[in-house]
């Protein structure tokens, strides 16, 4: 099966970045039916009718992630992640740059189906050039009255603000990102007691991913049972995959859920490896998660199978590695990452990753001792379910699942003797 | 900070349901001015935002955008994430090093261009990619880099 757009469906429209060829193209028709037509209950139930999972990276249900708000007349704010930074992953930053509408009108739909009057777009400092090309779909949506004091002449107010991080994957983690909008150091807070009861400026917050806030436009448009009818009954509606490493067309695929194995992603949509060279294993939803082997490729693409597979739909990030790359290599590489993002909080994770990242280089320079596989695995398990936050296990997800599925590799980088002349003496 | 920018600094304290958001938007501000975060502007900061330079200082360490030495003309920074790695990233960052002869995090004597590999910039379906003065190119070759630096070098010699 090809490609199935739906948030991607007018993406290549020239001029689509552009609130009037967005119009052009049924743009804003939801928000005007939403507001003028609908209750925000009423939104919000075709948005749980769809059985919309969050596209972030932990899947859970959006409307029963809305339905937590409590019903106690205090402020309410929606936060879209805009904080992209889970390796692999380009999926948000093109809806960003290129369908910016998109997500306004998704952000000011699930804005007025929550009561939010004030919605925040937290993006990541990279990001830029796409923060100004937010601001002026934001200001071409205001002018046309989809936004602002008085949302197309009905008196509410919804207020979109965009908002640029400065450079740190943990505030990709939803309490992070609430304490660097609220202009601190974006450690993660403990939960309970969630953003919904406790988020923004202590008040109910929800935090819905770019893609999961776009999803919610075509939800309107073709009814929640509709949507719903779309991929499986746990995995409802399509995914956007990023395919990227080492494959001959990397690039922003979406399919069905469910419908398309990675296998057919890779080969069929994506090209296959590079000419001359093999696929060795792939990591199918950004780099935090466990990788799979070419034997395990002929997974449908959806939550539950992936999770049955050993591995996570995660992100929707695919990095696929040929046989020229080495495992070590791409885990110290991955295990670098990790040691520079760990906010420090937490002893299993700031050292945990520092140990990781120290043995991993030493392997793959050539000075690899005895013992360091076990000493990887054994580092590993000390901070699996460890951790104050997911960056821990995020850390060790593809390492963790290497040493298994690549134990020789691993052990092939130890040298043979372990002192200055060799083998040591027993 | 110059007058424009204090005058935006003094409307972002109202931007926001809650004057304390306004920080991270007002450290932009003095990066983009400045180049990095002088220790002069710190305490401007925190007076505007009515907190001590030394709370300014534990958030603007936390988030690697905010530079503490003035960074090149040019802020070259080279995505190492995995996709760019096997795309050729680490042939990028040494073609780089070498002509400009600096080492990572570096600047050249000339203050002209500051080159730093950083972390996925979510750009992995063009690897390998970099970034120059927060901009996304896609694709990068060394050919595209050479002439990047020759045209750099040549607008500061005319320039002079």
């Amino acid at each position: 099966m090809p490609e199935t757009r739906l948030l991607f469906r007018d993406i290549d429209v020239p001029g689509v970045d552009g609130i009037e060829v967005y119009e052009q193209r049924g743009g804003y028709r939801m928000l005007r039916k939403a507001v003028l037509e609908m209750t925000p209950d009423a939104v919000a139930q075709e948005v749980m009718a769809s059985n919309l999972r969050g596209r972030g990276g932990a899947g859970f249900p959006t409307g029963r992630k809305w339905s937590f708000l409590p019903k106690d007349g205090r402020t309410r704010y929606l936060v879209c992640n805009a904080d992209e930074s889970e390796p692999g992953t380009c999926k948000d930053q093109e809806i960003i740059y290129r369908i910016p509408h998109l997500l306004i009108e998704g952000v000011v739909l699930s804005a007025y189906a929550i009561g939010a009057e004030d919605a925040f777009i937290y993006m990541r400092g990279e990001f830029k050039t796409g923060f100004r090309i937010i601001e002026r779909a934001i200001a071409e949506a205001r002018e046309r009255g989809y936004l602002g004091d008085n949302v197309l002449g009905t008196g509410r107010r919804i207020e979109v603000t965009p908002y640029l991080g400065a450079g740190a994957y943990i505030c990709g983690e939803e309490t992070a990102l609430l304490e660097s909008l609220e202009g601190k150091r974006g450690n993660p807070r403990l939960k309970p007691p969630f953003p919904a009861t406790a988020g923004l400026y202590g008040m109910p917050t929800v935090v819905n991913n770019v893609e999961t806030l776009s999803a919610v436009v075509r939800i309107l448009e073709m009814g929640g049972a509709e949507y719903a009818k779309l991929g499986t009954e746990r995995s409802a509606g399509t995914k956007l995959f990023s395919v990227s490493g080492n494959v001959r067309r990397p690039g922003n695929y979406e399919v069905e859920l469910g419908k398309v194995t990675l296998r057919e992603l890779l080969f069929d949509i994506a090209g296959g490896p590079p000419e001359g060279h093999e696929f060795k294993a792939a990591i199918p939803g950004g780099s935090s998660v466990p990788f799979l082997t070419p034997d395990k490729f002929d997974t449908p693409l959806d939550y539950e199978s992936l999770q049955a597979a050993g591995t996570m739909l995660g992100s929707g990030g695919v990095i696929v590695l040929d046989d020229r790359a080495d495992i070590v290599d791409a885990s110290l590489r991955l295990m670098e990452f990790y040691r520079h993002e760990s906010c420090g909080k937490c002893t299993p994770c700031r050292e945990g990753t520092m140990w990781l990242g120290q043995v991993l280089a030493r392997m793959a320079s050539g000075e690899g001792r005895p013992g360091d596989v076990e000493t990887l695995a054994d580092l590993c398990s000390n901070i699996d379910g460890q951790t104050f936050c997911p960056l821990g296990d995020a850390a060790i997800g593809a390492l963790a699942s290497g040493l298994r599925l690549f134990r020789d590799e691993f052990q092939a980088h130890i040298t043979k003797g372990d002192g200055p002349l060799g083998e040591v003496a027993r | 900070m110059n007058a424009e920018n204090l005058q935006k600094a003094k409307e972002l304290l109202h931007r926001f349901p809650q004057k304390s958001s306004a920080l991270i938007p007002m450290l932009h501000l003095v990066e983009e001015e400045f180049g990095c975060i002088p220790e002069a502007e710190v305490a401007v900061v925190a007076d505007l935002m009515g907190t001590t330079p030394a709370y300014v200082e534990s958030v603007l360490s936390f988030y690697t955008l905010f530079h503490r030495q003035p960074t090149g003309k040019y802020l070259v920074q080279v995505c190492r994430g995995l996709s760019c790695q096997v795309n050729g990233a680490d042939d990028l960052s040494r073609f780089l090093y070498e002509e400009l002869g600096v080492t990572r995090g570096g600047t050249t004597d000339d203050g002209l261009f500051t080159v730093e590999e950083v972390e996925c910039i979510a750009l992995c379906k063009d690897a390998p990619a970099v970034q120059i003065n927060m901009e996304f190119y896609p694709n990068v070759t060394k050919e595209q880099l050479r002439a990047f630096i020759d045209k750099a070098a040549k607008e500061v010699k005319s320039g002079a």
